[in-house]
């Protein structure tokens, strides 16, 4: 086999595993959904959707799932840029780049569980609270975790993704040769202030936008964290999603599929409007 | 503001830090050795390492889970980075290379889970739904694309010339490989496959949905033990998925963050 022939065969592979499988299951997701195929299939209905759309589950789930990303993801950003811009070559000096990476290490699902041992009210800080006489009985500590404001997936989120982005910046700050602007800013008679707003946080917001987009997709359909510190209402999607698919009632399936369908359509979508949009202004 | 040596604000932000990322660590291990520790006590009565002692224990599901683990994301992490380092040849070679790269993209931009929900049916239909084989499909179809992005930049003019000039000097296409680009490659190769052992190592969403809970890895057993509200076995089983990537970040802290994602 000539090495162009190779090519094309691992090629042709490569495209029916990541873009082919893929791709199937959205068309089967879509089918399914309308009772053309599946184990329900009965025909073309569009019964399942309405029974989708009455609810309002689905709306709900991504909502509250919006919600969690532009919080976490806000959050995260702002203490990392506040981290980059203040803190300056300190971060290049042990042991800061070496704790920066240590929450890199814990999957998400132990971090999940760890800020479940802390934050709920039979957690670490309540006990701390009741022994320091701040709380007198165990329901009198504030509700933390599996809570509406979903206050603990959000602090899940930004812990696992501010060491990250802060390692981002810092080095975006040094490709960028933010140091060199700040000088000639400054002779120029800017302020560190105006340097701050006006050149480093655009530079590094600009250069760092193919990830922060990536990051709030893996924010977005996050599972593992939202399923032990989430509630069971309201939902995030990946769990509206696998609740519907995994529930006893057969009627259900074809219900999850088209939720599945709906959500994985809306997040491609969004992330090729994003990315336009990124090159038309040249965020 | 910026911080001298050996500041207060640098000091403090040096403590805060530590702090926050050394607590998830004791609290673990407090956990793991603590026993019957309810509220509102602060620290654990007694302390036993018997739960530990269940790691090392011949019957012991998290040794089997600690072995499958391993099992599953060494196997991926070696297929998937020799495949990709091979597929990010034929897309450097191949007429349109960016709309691959595009293409590429594609499994990131839907979370793992939603990924598994949409393969399930045709894992169904290859019969390797509740199995190993499918768990290792769905990873591969995660951790392939992203090996394959990794190697992009190597495969450059400059790595096509040296292998030209391996084949003019005498060398076949295999020795090429094996005697010039593959020790050319090999920095790219260890950070590569730490970085897709881990994605397999940390994986719970898709390896649990696609096995529907069958294929039993760590992660699968950290989830299992907080359902059964047993926090002692699920901080052993949590202190065992940090330790490999702990190892690496002691070797080589450039294996632990993407460099892909780093360098846009």
């Amino acid at each position: 086999m000539s090495s162009k022939q190779t090519n094309t065969l691992l090629l042709t592979v490569y495209a029916l595993l990541v873009v082919g499988l893929p791709l199937m299951g959205l068309g089967t997701a879509l089918l399914s959904s309308l009772g053309v195929a599946g184990p329900l299939a009965r025909g073309f209905t569009t019964q399942y959707w309405q029974q989708l759309g009455a609810g309002g589950g689905l709306f709900s789930s991504l909502l509250y799932s919006l919600y969690i990303t532009l919080v976490s993801l806000g959050l995260s950003v702002g203490i990392a840029l506040a981290l980059v811009l203040a803190g300056g070559s300190t971060l290049n000096r042990q042991p800061f780049p070496t704790l920066l990476y240590v929450p890199l290490l814990v999957p998400s699902l132990v971090m999940g569980f760890y800020l479940f041992q802390l934050l709920s009210r039979a957690g670490w800080l309540s006990r701390i609270t009741y022994q320091l006489g701040l709380t007198s009985r165990i329901e009198a500590f504030p509700e933390l975790v599996q809570d509406a404001a979903g206050t603990g997936i959000i602090l899940a989120q930004i812990l696992m993704a501010f060491p990250f982005f802060t390692l981002l910046f810092r080095t975006l700050y040094t490709d960028a040769r933010l140091d060199e602007l700040r000088n000639l800013t400054k002779t120029l008679g800017a302020s560190d202030r105006q340097f701050r707003q006006r050149v480093a946080i655009p530079v590094l917001l600009r250069r760092a936008s193919p990830t922060l987009v990536l990051f709030g997709v893996a924010s977005m359909g996050a599972y593992d964290i939202p399923l032990l510190l989430g509630r069971t209402y309201p939902q995030m999607v990946s769990i509206f999603v696998t609740d519907r698919l995994s529930r006893f009632d057969l009627q259900e399936i074809p219900v999850g599929y088209g939720a599945g369908f709906l959500v994985a359509v809306l997040m491609m979508g969004s992330i090729g409007w994003l990315a336009r949009t990124a090159q038309n202004y040249a965020l | 503001m910026r911080y001298k040596s050996a500041s207060v604000p640098g000091n403090l932000l040096i403590i805060g830090l530590s702090i926050l990322f050394g607590l998830p660590v004791i609290l673990l291990i407090l956990l793991a050795l603590g026993q019957f520790w309810r509220f509102p006590d602060v620290l654990p009565p007694t302390y036993s390492l018997d739960a530990f002692r269940r790691v090392v224990s011949t019957d012991s599901d998290l040794l089997r889970g600690l072995l499958l683990s391993l099992l599953v994301s060494v196997t991926v992490a070696l297929t998937a980075t020799s495949l990709g380092f091979l597929v990010a040849r034929a897309v450097a070679r191949s007429a349109r290379p960016d709309r691959w790269v595009t293409l590429s993209y594609l499994p990131y931009a839907l979370p793992p889970v939603l990924l598994a929900v949409l393969i399930q049916p045709s894992v169904i239909r290859l019969r390797l739904s509740g199995s190993l084989g499918g768990v290792m499909l769905g990873l591969l179809l995660v951790t392939l694309p992203f090996t394959t992005l990794f190697f992009r930049s190597f495969w450059s003019r400059q790595a096509s010339q040296y292998e030209q000039l391996a084949q003019t000097l005498g060398c076949t296409p295999v020795q090429a490989l094996t005697r010039v680009l593959l020790p050319l490659a090999r920095p790219l190769l260890v950070t590569c496959l730490f970085q897709a052992f881990l994605i397999g190592w940390f994986d719970f969403g898709l390896t649990n949905f696609l096995s529907v809970g069958k294929v039993r890895t760590l992660p699968v057993q950290v989830f299992t033990y907080v359902r059964e509200a047993n926090s002692r076995l699920a901080a052993v089983a949590s202190l065992l998925l940090i330790f490999p990537p702990a190892v690496l970040l002691w070797v080589n802290k450039s294996a632990i963050v993407p460099r892909t994602i780093i360098r846009h």
